[in-house]
């Protein structure tokens, strides 16, 4: 199924570890590996605290590693590195940010927003070259050629998201993180984004890792899922597979917890809870293992031995 | 039934430098004791602000009544005194709001935020206060309470923070309570726990709660009542029941399909194209009509009245007129209504209460 695709992005063991002071280490990310597969959608779920925008700001590397390494095309994130090489790797990685509202610079024009990495990367041989390529974008993002002489405060907060994503194509990413694109925005605006986004992906060839919280519209966009708990990846499968069949009770909590626009369901609707002190009494080490094809998760051995009895009864 | 607040034909306007904006545009409705009534829109549709004029928290000016009247057990708020209110607010109507780290005092620990408001509004001697609101701290399912009390907000995490929220809110045991938002701030599991929290804590009290969420999964949750809210008006209003599984209004259609159903496999999300009207120069008809694929030439003309679709249901539509022409709502939708169909006739009449 899923073994002779072509991976662009290899994620090796990675880990961010934020030092605190006084000796304190957090451990946002801690030894985290998976694999995205050109063209798909990767959905990265989790609390907040549990490490998904760090791993996806590692990947990209706005933060260097503390272990571990992500192989883009082949190559090591945070090997060594001059400029030119990252200038390179920039152009085919990009980021959608989660508040249109911050991510903006309110002192320049949506054009020179959207043709910043266009200058930066020289994709442009001259002004007037420079306006076509803007203006394209622009009318590919649903917005229109009269908006880019405007300034970002004068945008609602979907129009925004839609600047966002202008500017990550602008310089013809392969690669795009985006970290809560949906969240800021209104439901009805959210539905707009993520079909942009779903329309661009099918146009392109793009590849996603969609980062977010809400597990509804994460299972809506992504082929695979990753569940992330505590710094550490906990469950990772198909999306399909991992809402019929989720293994981990921190998945089974996550996905009990969610309240669906059904009164019935609701109503009855049985919540079960995680308490990583009951599900591991112990402490013991966790593997991060393939039970099923496709299917991984993190057990301890006691908990895996169970899993194999169970399914060969 | 007894109706703890009526809200009557309310306006309220902002006056800028823009012009006036129409951010309350005529809005009716009802709490009945005990029951939830969930306010549903989006940003800017005037939940909050039909909610903030309840508890009179609007700045006035450049905000202003234009008209209406707020009836809190039959006493009409909207004439009262900033004196007269401050022995409503926090003992008879009390409020949550979305986010507590800017609601709590920061400098201030919170054993002595719920003692603050009962010596305010109850004649109670300071060690009973405190005893009490260690009580209440318990009873928001706070661990350790008596050592808690003694703590600042920023020792809280959220979801904690929200319990003593709650706390503070339920201390003076109101017949309303007000809540903003106040799970959107918070994860999946520890919305979770709030909202039980809530349905709970209103058996117990019954109190009766006006919840303002764009979050129609909670909505489903809590609510016995929803109204539907966009560009300051109410254009549907039901029993629970009624507006997710019969719902009525193209808006409430978009909204329902433009959330993904975990239930549903592959179906395409219908966006609701464009973005909410300018309340400064509200559109002529139906406020909704640019964004409607079934907008008629009527809606661009004539604002529709409230239709009645049951004792309980209403919307306001032109297509419920009886001259309109039959239409199919989007798929995602008649699978709901299909599905109220069939448990109508599995268990007779839907009840909207649970």
């Amino acid at each position: 199924m899923a073994a002779d695709r072509e991976k662009i992005v290899q994620v090796k063991n990675l880990s961010k570890h934020f030092n605190t002071g006084r000796g304190n280490v957090v451990k946002a990310v801690d030894s985290v590996s998976f694999d995205i597969y050109k063209g798909e959608t990767f959905g990265l779920v989790g609390e907040s605290g549990s490490g998904k925008s760090t791993t996806g700001r590692t990947i990209i590397r706005l933060y260097e590693a503390s272990g571990g390494e992500v192989i883009f095309n082949g190559e090591n994130v945070h090997g060594k590195k001059n400029t030119k090489e990252m200038l390179k790797f920039n152009r085919k990685m990009q980021m959608i940010f989660q508040d249109p509202y911050a991510s903006l610079n309110p002192r320049m024009t949506v054009a020179d927003i959207i043709a910043e990495g266009i200058d930066i990367h020289k994709l442009a041989k001259n002004k007037s070259e420079r306006m076509e390529k803007v203006y394209e974008l622009l009318v590919t993002v649903g917005l229109n050629r009269e908006h880019a002489n405007r300034y970002p405060h004068e945008f609602s907060g979907g129009q925004r998201q839609r600047i966002g994503i202008a500017r990550a194509l602008a310089v013809d990413p392969e690669f795009i993180i985006a970290d809560e694109p949906i969240s800021a925005l209104d439901v009805s605006i959210q539905a707009q984004v993520v079909n942009l986004m779903r329309k661009l992906q099918k146009e392109k060839g793009l590849t996603y890792l969609f980062i977010a919280h809400d597990l509804s519209m994460v299972k809506y966009i992504s082929d695979r899922i990753g569940v992330m708990y505590n710094g550490r990846l906990v469950e990772l499968a198909e999306s399909d597979e991992l809402y019929r069949n989720p293994m981990h009770p921190y998945t089974q909590s996550l996905l009990t917890a969610i309240p669906r626009p059904d009164p019935d369901y609701e109503r009855d609707r049985k919540r079960t809870h995680y308490d990583p002190k009951k599900s591991n009494p112990h402490d013991e080490e966790v593997e991060f293992r393939e039970v099923t094809p496709g299917h991984w998760v993190a057990f301890t051995e006691e908990q895996y031995n169970r899993f194999v009895q169970r399914k060969d009864q | 039934m007894d109706k703890v607040l009526e809200v009557k034909d309310l306006e309220v306007s902002f006056f800028t430098h823009a012009g006036e904006v129409k951010a309350v545009r005529g809005v009716n409705f009802e709490v009945r004791k005990g029951e939830t009534l969930a306010i549903v829109g989006e940003s800017g549709s005037g939940k909050s602000v039909t909610t903030q004029s309840i508890m009179k928290l609007i700045p006035m000016p450049p905000g202003k009544f234009v008209g209406g009247s707020i009836l809190f057990e039959g006493q009409d708020l909207v004439h009262k005194s900033d004196r007269e209110m401050e022995s409503i607010r926090g003992k008879e109507i009390g409020m949550i709001f979305q986010d507590p780290m800017t609601s709590l005092n920061p400098t201030m620990k919170v054993g002595r935020q719920i003692v603050e408001g009962l010596m305010k509004h109850e004649k109670i001697s300071q060690s009973d206060a405190k005893k009490r609101a260690i009580e209440l701290l318990d009873k928001v399912g706070i661990p350790m309470p008596d050592k808690r009390a003694n703590q600042y907000p920023h020792e809280f995490s959220g979801g904690m923070r929200q319990r003593a929220m709650i706390a503070i809110a339920l201390a003076t045991k109101p017949k309303l309570l007000i809540a903003d938002e106040p799970t959107t701030a918070l994860d999946v599991t520890i919305q979770a726990q709030i909202l039980e929290l809530m349905n709970e804590l209103q058996e117990e009290f019954g109190t009766s709660i006006i919840f303002i969420t764009h979050d129609l999964g909670v909505v489903a949750n809590v609510a016995d009542r929803v109204a539907v809210m966009y560009a300051g008006q109410i254009i549907e209003t039901g029993t629970v029941d009624e507006i997710f599984y019969n719902p009525k209004h193209p808006y409430t259609w978009g909204l329902l399909s433009s959330m993904p159903d975990l239930t549903n496999e592959e179906e395409e999300l219908t966006a609701i194209p464009g973005s909410p009207p300018d309340l400064v120069n509200p559109p002529k008809g139906d406020a909704f009509a640019l964004r409607s694929a079934y907008a008629m030439k009527i809606d661009f003309e004539y604002e529709p009245p409230m239709f009645q679709v049951s004792d309980t249901h209403f919307a306001k539509t032109w297509l419920l007129h009886r001259d309109a022409p039959k239409v199919e709502p989007p798929p995602i939708v008649q699978k709901r209504i299909q599905y109220f169909r069939e448990k109508k006739q599995g268990k007779g009449e839907p009840n909207g209460s649970r």
